[in-house]
């Protein structure tokens, strides 16, 4: 059940030579500076700019931020990601900027350096800031447009700029596309699996991710093995299988919006009526929520997280599952985009419940739960590792707190941080993904 | 408009003081008259025993008046008399020579001193002394003492000080305005002196080492650092100073703002003494404290600024502390 | 003197209240007038609802974070309860409202309570201003106009409390040219907060809400 540290290890290895990359870009500074403040004028709406207006500049967003409660560096403050965003609110857009243009200092290409650190390596856009915020303010948006204005400044982890850019280009991921996704089921197909693929039609399209295909390939055959045991008329798809979504996590519409109509495309095809995203946390919002916004029109079809629906198979009496008994204490960590960010938070609870195991919860947990410091791309980038095993520090006390002995969570970006954490800092607690647990207790 | 008590406050003062000259006017003839009828200008002033007994007041439930209040059968305050001069006369221009001659022994002792150690963080490592909360309540205690200082001395000393330069107009308003505000922060001081010594008491309990610390006077004069824990024995002594002045303080004052208990007038006199000396005690320390927390200590001023403090500064000042927080891997590298 | 009053409660009275209502009322129209993309996903919530119900669950902080922030919602609610008493139920403050602005009055607080209130919001006000220069976060965060922000209230608040005796003309001249000064910083700062408040939490929660999230 647990993934192969070799292999885990060999693709940590892959990203990290990822890093080592000279990526050079074609755009001056000059052109850098004035696109990604066209990008940033552009991205702000009214909420943004009334939460621009709304901040007293308190800071207690970073008793929030798992970033700043880790590094105790002020710089790690959520608002002042949007520093530059306010600057060139108050220059560029405030009624009353004919002052401000007298004191606001402008954005320049050092301004933009030194902010990229702080959009990308320290900010998972998590959203807790949003929380804490005694004025409600939307953070993590402010972050993604920082994010797009970076991206078209050219001005991104060379990591997330080299996976993006192959999403978009090729449709691969780690060099994982369509051929490489057809090829692994059919390995798993020897084993005697049944595998619907490219059925004309289905009532549930699964996705997968590149994740799944490469690392966790037992979640991969979990979920087939839960989809065959509902009896349900399912299916995957050779064009439309990916989950994940570089395009949202590095900022790029149009990136993102090419990954997304793969996927539905590939569930108009079929005609599904649900599309089941892999355990990849971003996939859930990229599609649930910013999905229709995409297509420019409500979705024909619903999105569920993987924890989702196996809480409503489970409800339905559809799935049914092995206790797996008291004798081993587990907690459960809510990935934060879909348990906050979502808006899934009872379901795997359901599920846990129905395997009879001893659960002890973080605390916080659930909405309020501490991200675990990899998600928004962030796993990917190998500077900011230092930052986020610190991070990981915090993870650990407060998985440790609960006296559980086991960790399961439903987000690779989460398995794969808590998995580099766990290197890193010998921790000895196994870390299950829901899916590959409920499919290793099938009734 | 306000203006319109004012002229009326003046208009009713006046109009009462044309009484003083024609009662003292009827006592000088019924006293002539009493003298005259007991026949014989042998008595040199027969009006004395009227007026000892006026001053001694009535004995106590004798007499009553139709003004229901303390003392309000008194018709010369005996003791008032004396308050006053005593305040005039000595509280207010010693006190205010005391404070003076505080910054001047601190001056002389500025310059005449060997130039102190200057710690520019070259160590490059750092050890938190006092975290956010403690900074917030020293400068928020800091803060209300000033003013109450500020405001007090107006009133003790303004009338010396501030009236020849201003004119009776304008130091009228900046009397008034010391009152009202000095009444008015006195709580709000309670409220972080209360707060102040019940996060750092713990730490300031005189311990071993302190009387060594004492007997070489701190090192003040010889000019080498002698050996302290995280406070040495004359931070301990002012944080006592602070702890019972200012309960001294806050009590009298609290007699004095509120004058709804019964209190009698001796009383209030008293603690308007007690008041005023121990307040002018605190600042002339606080002057003190104001010093060896900023140029006459150089590095200090981190401590309650950042709240971090230069190693070496610690290890030449607090060196137990800073053994500890050694010990304890508490020393940090400096932020860049 | 005369003439100062009649300036101050003259001309500069218009002009400093035009100035606040037409700079509020202008900031505001405009910051909203920027617009939002109209959600198409199928909602999990009422987004209207979830904007109601932030705008006052936030009055609340939750849990986990109140154990962090303890001495800032104390200090934060004796400051805004303390100035928004006075504001509006010092005595002086209503006969004010009375005579230049609604022409009618409401039951005002005694003195001593005025005085308790006042106390009370002094505490919260400098602790808060302390906590901005001190620590680290705000320390870094605040920018001039915060500080000018908050040291105007101060001596706002602190001339009022200093005309208390109500015997010196020019103690109250003081004070409310100072008010008015307040009254002219204020669309131009931070303290927009007083209404923007509304908004940014019924943004916030609108979008949770409609994630079935309640924030």
């Amino acid at each position: 059940m647990p993934v192969d540290m070799n292999v885990a290890q060999a693709f940590m290895e892959q990203v990290q030579e990822m890093g080592k990359m000279e990526v050079p870009s074609k755009l001056s500074d000059q052109e850098r500076v004035e696109t990604a403040k066209q990008v940033i004028r552009d991205g702000i709406n009214a909420q943004l700019a009334i939460d621009l207006e709304a901040c007293v500049h308190c800071g207690l967003c970073a008793e929030a931020c798992h970033f700043y409660l880790a590094s105790k560096d002020p710089k790690h403050t959520p608002i002042r990601k949007l520093d530059l965003m306010k600057r060139m609110y108050r220059r560029e857009r405030s009624p009353a900027r004919w002052l401000y243009r007298l004191f606001v200092k402008d954005v320049t290409i050092d301004d933009l350096n030194e902010w990229e650190e702080l959009v990308y390596d320290s900010c998972t856009v998590c959203m807790r800031c949003s929380l804490i915020c005694p004025m409600g303010i939307n953070i993590g948006g402010g972050v993604a447009v920082m994010r797009a204005a970076m991206r078209t400044a050219d001005l991104m982890p060379v990591e997330m700029r080299l996976v993006g850019q192959e999403q978009a280009e090729k449709g691969t991921i780690f060099g994982v596309g369509s051929e490489q996704f057809v090829q692994t089921l059919e390995e798993l197909r020897k084993t005697g699996l049944k595998i619907p693929l490219d059925e004309p039609e289905a009532d549930i399209l699964v996705l997968s991710a590149v994740t799944d295909i490469v690392l966790f390939k037992d979640t991969l055959v979990s979920t087939i093995k839960i989809m065959n045991h509902i009896g349900a008329k399912w299916t995957f798809s050779s064009q439309g299988y990916e989950s994940a979504n570089f395009g949202y996590m590095t900022g790029d519409q149009e990136w993102q919006c090419a990954a997304s109509k793969r996927v539905y495309d590939a569930a108009v095809a079929c005609g599904a009526k649900t599309v089941i995203v892999a355990e990849c946390g971003h996939s859930y919002p990229t599609l649930r929520w910013a999905g229709a916004e995409l297509m420019g029109k409500p979705l024909p079809f619903e999105v569920l997280a993987p924890s989702e629906f196996l809480g409503r198979e489970i409800q339905a009496g559809r799935l049914k599952v092995k206790p797996i008994g008291k004798q081993a204490k587990f907690t459960f960590h809510d990935p934060c985009k879909i348990g906050r960010i979502g808006g899934v938070v009872d379901a795997p609870r359901v599920v846990l419940d129905a395997l009879g195991v001893d659960l002890t919860e973080t605390e916080p947990h659930g909405v309020e739960n501490l991200c675990c410091g990899g998600g928004g791309g962030n796993f990917l980038i190998t500077r900011a590792l230092p930052l986020r095993l610190k991070v990981f520090e915090l993870k650990m006390k407060q998985f440790d707190d609960t006296g559980a002995e086991e960790v399961v969570t439903s987000c690779d970006s989460c398995m794969m941080n808590i998995m580099a954490g766990t290197m890193a800092h010998q921790w000895p607690k196994p870390t299950h993904s829901l899916m590959d647990l409920v499919g290793h207790h099938l009734a | 408009m306000k203006t319109g008590t004012t002229v009326n406050r003046h208009a009713t003062r006046q109009s009462t003081t044309w009484l003083l000259p024609v009662v003292w006017l009827l006592l000088t003839i019924c006293g002539t008259a009493v003298a005259e009828e007991q026949g014989g200008g042998a008595v040199p002033n027969p009006g004395i025993e009227l007026w000892r007994a006026v001053r001694e007041g009535p004995p106590p439930g004798v007499s009553r008046s139709q003004v229901e209040g303390i003392g309000m059968t008194t018709l010369i305050a005996e003791g008032g008399e004396r308050w006053r001069q005593l305040r005039s006369n000595y509280v207010a221009p010693w006190g205010g020579w005391a404070l003076v001659g505080m910054l001047g022994v601190l001056t002389l002792f500025h310059l005449v001193r060997k130039s102190p150690e200057r710690f520019d963080g070259s160590s490059g490592k750092v050890i938190v002394r006092f975290p956010d909360y403690d900074r917030i309540l020293h400068w928020f205690m800091a803060g209300t003492f000033l003013f109450l200082a500020i405001s007090g001395l107006i009133l003790l000393l303004g009338r010396y000080v501030i009236l020849p330069l201003v004119g009776p107009q304008a130091f009228g308003a900046i009397a008034s305005a010391s009152k009202e505000g000095h009444n008015l922060f006195g709580p709000v001081f309670i409220v972080s002196l209360t707060l102040f010594v019940l996060r750092f008491a713990q730490r300031n309990f005189f311990a071993r080492g302190d009387l060594a610390w004492l007997a070489k006077g701190g090192g003040m004069l010889s000019g080498k650092h002698v050996s302290a824990g995280f406070f040495n024995a004359g931070e301990k002594i002012l944080f006592w100073s602070i702890t019972f002045g200012g309960l001294a303080i806050s009590i009298s004052g609290l007699i004095l703002v509120f004058p709804l208990f019964g209190q009698s007038r001796e009383l209030m006199q008293l603690m308007l003494l007690v008041h005023g000396i121990a307040a002018l005690v605190l600042i002339a320390f606080t002057f003190g404290h104001m010093y060896l927390g900023s140029i006459g200590l150089p590095g200090s001023f981190n401590a309650m600024n950042t709240g971090k403090v230069d190693a070496d500064w610690a290890h030449a000042h607090h060196d137990r502390w800073h053994r500890e927080a050694e010990e304890k891997g508490l020393i940090e590298k400096a932020p860049s | 003197m005369e003439t100062i009053a009649a300036f101050l409660e003259g001309p500069f009275w218009y002009f400093s209240a035009a100035v606040f209502v037409v700079g509020v009322v202008g900031r505001l129209a405009l910051a909203l007038s920027l617009g939002s993309s109209k959600s198409l996903s199928v909602p999990r919530g009422s987004a209207s609802a979830g904007a109601v119900r932030a705008v006052f669950s936030r009055f609340v902080p939750r849990r986990d974070f109140y154990r962090r922030i303890r001495l800032e919602v104390i200090a934060g609610y004796a400051f805004h309860v303390g100035l928004f008493v006075l504001l509006f139920f010092a005595a002086p403050h209503v006969e004010f409202y009375k005579e230049y602005i609604l022409g009618f009055g409401w039951p005002t607080m005694p003195r001593w309570a005025f005085i308790v209130v006042s106390e009370i919001a002094f505490a919260g006000l400098i602790v808060l201003w302390l906590r901005r220069l001190l620590h680290p976060v705000s320390r870094k965060l605040s920018d001039a106009g915060d500080h000018i922000g908050s040291i105007l209230i101060f001596f706002v608040m602190l001339t009022g409390c200093l005309a208390l005796g109500e015997d010196h003309e020019s103690l109250r001249l003081i004070h409310l040219f100072l008010a008015q000064l307040l009254l002219i910083y204020f669309p131009f700062s931070s303290l927009m907060h007083t209404f923007t408040f509304v908004f940014s939490r019924g943004y916030i929660g609108a979008g949770f809400a409609h994630h079935g999230v309640k924030a």
